[in-house]
């Protein structure tokens, strides 16, 4: 708990130091409205120009025109010597960059976009002379065309502060993102592979994809400082987010409702993959608003799968929870992006904390399992040497030889092949059927000498191919030896009938035999039964079925096994 | 002898009765096997006995119930089971043996002869007393008890808590079970040898042994040379 508590703080602290790194803590210049006016006159670009005439926004600036735009700014602070400042753009358009009249940068070519091929870049740092970065008043004015989204005309980000701390930020964040990415990138390989190594474990796939789409996420968000981008591409960057948020989106909560099941679960995940896709096609070109609704509903419906858990007290359901809690209260803390980035990466966790829970128990079911089996194989084992059956059959055998030695050969050849049968399938969890029988048959030999009543077995419907747990039948035949009396001719016979349906297979075992026991039966049947019960959970898990029952011949025994 | 054989086991059944008819020749007067507990104990309730030997599992029904009843009962007991592990119960409970199996016909002879009282035993296991009470069994600590008195057929046991029980079991059979701790100081009395606080000679040569708390009990004139030799 303490070392899951400060993994999670290190991560906390972590996003938002990176996230820190690309926020100065004091601007050195301030803003102004920008104002726009179509057409293109090289004097728009001067630094006292009256500007009455323009307006503050542009709707539709059709087939690439060139239109201006200026922006008064103050310089708040003249930079130091020798470190110039740096002014960094995110626009739509091509452009040409004016500082006081003086042209400091291009990007592309506006005006000539429909006649050349896209250049230029959506973020792009221009350096400023120094000479014309003192305190003050300034204007910036671009000389813009905008061909490919004529109606994106303005709100346009700008920055400017020291041009090398510009340049060198963002690479610091990027570093860290990458690295960060690729943390989730291993964990969707190596899921992915756990996966492929048993393909019935949905959980980890879910989960692999899961951290591959966060993985792609982050990158797809922080590529536009390693890669140039055209800002006609823009929108296909802002495609593959939104979608990736979609598909985490749908992911998370599926996730929690297989780990927390709950019922309707089919309609409950429907609905939501509803509410998901109308959140994706209303309003789509509004991206950030998409990605938000997105995040709300996968946050809701999650809490709600997830205090259904908690309600049903499943494992981890408590602390998952709480993440979810902690996720809404960083949406208020800090922007969007940074909630975004750290509130997934809280889930994931979370989703890596529960997965990490189940393999746990799967473990210790599986050496369970082990345990299990070495004990069933040791109760097989026993059935042979317990006092009760070797402790009796050694007296007859000394009687048998003491009166009739030819006898006493006999049983102990019969004692001989059944020794000789155990041995053969003491290490298996499913032998032949016939197997079985020659085994049953051969105690019944033994148990002649020993009881001197005519035992009788009988089949029907045997398929010689089918397979049983060890020691089941001889199980049932020994309860059915120890608990009958003989019929009045000194017999008792047993019958195993076989049937076979589009359901299951079914055994059915019985006993023909005088009165037994109307007492109820003590704990040595318990034993039987439960070494019955646990060899057919060992085969068939929970797919079976086991009755046992007093008719008026004598008793009767069923095993179904479904298929 | 009136013997009965509870056993299910057919072969060995016969075997213990082919050996019992060996050794007990012309003194056998019936000699009864039962192969069910149920009709074990309806046979014991019915017929009068010597010596019963009893099977502790039968039918994979536990004997358990019938040993409580067995050696509650006048006769001795004497258990023949394949579990080893359960001879400390059966003494504790007051069987006069208990033979393993397999067995042989020299085992059965030893068995027989502590029956026969010729051979005492020195049961230092034996833990408690069974005794009937209002139809039911109740099992009485040996430590509880002071002495024993002997009533004709039956006897009395006198106990720690000054209350007393009546047993099946006749002085003589009971001495046999009991002659670890306890002595024959009287014909009709067995005392706990560490309950005896002094002996008291009494006038016309009258010997009295004082118990803890206070009780006196007679000890016979012939009784008196062994016990000073054995325990003075």
């Amino acid at each position: 708990m303490k070392l899951r508590s400060s993994s999670y703080f290190l991560l906390v602290c972590f996003i938002l130091f990176a996230s820190s790194c690309s926020q100065s803590a004091n601007p050195v210049f301030k803003r102004y409205r920008t104002v726009f006016k179509i057409g293109d006159q090289q004097e728009w670009a001067s630094k006292n120009l009256n500007g009455q005439q323009w307006k503050t926004h542009l709707t539709l600036v059709p087939d690439g025109q060139v239109f201006w735009s200026r922006t008064p700014i103050d310089i708040l602070k003249a930079p130091e010597a020798l470190q110039p400042y740096g002014l960094r753009l995110e626009a739509y358009g091509e452009y040409e960059v004016f500082w006081d009249g003086v042209l400091i940068g291009k990007n592309g070519n506006p005006g000539q976009e429909a006649d050349l091929p896209p250049e230029g870049e959506l973020w792009i740092t221009f350096s400023i002379p120094t000479h014309l970065t003192n305190e003050g008043e300034h204007v910036m004015a671009l000389r813009l065309s905008n061909y490919y989204y004529p109606d994106h005309i303005g709100n346009y980000g700008l920055r400017i502060d020291d041009y090398h701390d510009l340049l060198t930020d963002r690479l610091i964040q990027n570093s860290y993102m990458h690295v960060f990415a690729g943390a989730f990138l291993i964990a969707s390989i190596y899921f992915l592979f756990l996966f492929l190594g048993n393909k019935k474990e949905y959980l980890t796939l879910i989960f692999s994809i899961s951290c591959l789409f966060f993985f792609c996420l982050t990158m797809t968000h922080f590529v536009r400082t390693t890669i140039p981008i055209h800002y006609s591409f823009h929108v296909v960057r802002l495609e593959v987010i939104t979608s990736l948020m979609f598909g985490i989106s749908f992911l998370i909560p599926l996730y929690f409702s297989m780990q927390f099941p709950f019922p309707k679960r089919k309609i409950f995940l429907g609905i939501y993959t509803a509410v998901l896709l109308f959140i994706f096609s209303i309003e789509h070109h509004l991206f950030d608003y998409t990605i938000l609704n997105m995040a709300v509903s996968l946050l809701v419906f999650s809490i709600g799968i997830v205090a259904y858990g908690v309600y049903k007290r499943a494992k981890g359901a408590l602390l998952v929870l709480l993440t979810l809690l902690l996720c809404i209260f960083i949406r208020y803390t800090v922007s969007l992006n940074v909630s975004l980035f750290t509130g997934f990466s809280l889930i994931l966790l979370n989703m890596l904390y529960l997965l990490s829970l189940r393999i746990k128990e799967q473990r210790l079911a599986y050496e369970n399992s082990l345990v299990q089996s070495t004990r069933l194989r040791l109760e097989l084992l026993k059935k042979n040497i317990q006092p009760h059956f070797l402790m009796n059959t050694l007296t007859s055998l000394i009687d048998w030889i003491e009166e009739s030695p030819k006898k006493g050969v006999l049983f102990i050849e019969a004692l001989a092949k059944e020794f000789d049968l155990l041995n053969q399938i003491e290490n298996k969890t499913l032998i032949p059927i016939t197997q079985e029988i020659a085994l049953c048959r051969t105690h019944l030999e033994i148990m002649e000498y020993r009881k001197e009543v005519n035992y009788f077995w009988e089949e029907e419907g045997i398929d010689i191919n089918e397979k049983i747990p060890p020691g089941i039948l001889h199980t049932l035949l020994e309860n059915g030896i120890t608990h009958s009396l003989p019929l009045k001719d000194n017999s008792i016979t047993f019958k195993l009938i076989f049937e076979v349906n589009n359901q299951f297979k079914s055994y059915t075992f019985l006993t023909f035999a005088g009165a037994v026991r109307s007492e109820p039966r003590n704990k040595a049947d318990g034993t039987g039964f439960k070494y019955i019960k646990a060899r057919l959970t060992e085969s068939y898990q929970t797919k079976w079925d086991f009755t046992s029952e007093p008719t008026s011949h004598g008793w009767k025994n069923t095993i179904k096994l479904y298929s | 002898m009136n013997i009965l054989i509870v056993e299910d086991e057919l072969r060995i059944a016969k075997r213990i009765e082919r050996m019992t008819r060996d050794i007990f020749g012309n003194a056998l007067q019936s000699l009864k096997h039962i192969n069910s507990l149920h009709e074990a104990l309806q046979f014991i309730d019915n017929n009068t006995l010597d010596l019963v030997l009893l099977d502790l599992n039968l039918n994979g029904e536990n004997g358990f119930h019938l040993l409580t009843k067995a050696v509650s009962e006048s006769f001795h007991t004497i258990v023949i089971s394949a579990y080893k592990d359960q001879a400390i119960t059966a003494f504790e409970h007051g069987v006069l043996d208990f033979v393993p199996k397999p067995f042989n016909q020299t085992r059965l002879v030893q068995a027989f002869n502590r029956a026969n009282a010729k051979e005492k035993v020195e049961n230092s296991k034996i833990k408690f007393l069974a005794v009937k009470k209002k139809g039911r069994m109740q099992l009485v600590p040996i430590e509880d008890v002071i002495y024993i008195k002997g009533a004709g057929a039956y006897t009395e046991l006198f106990l720690t808590n000054g209350r007393k029980e009546l047993h099946d079991k006749s002085l003589e059979k009971l001495e046999q079970l009991l002659s670890y701790s306890f002595e024959r100081i009287h014909k009709s009395y067995l005392a706990k040898m560490s309950e005896v606080n002094q002996i008291i000679v009494e006038s016309g040569s009258k010997y009295m042994a004082e118990l803890k708390n206070g009780t006196r009990i007679p000890i016979g004139r012939t009784k008196y040379k062994d016990l000073k030799v054995k325990w003075l």
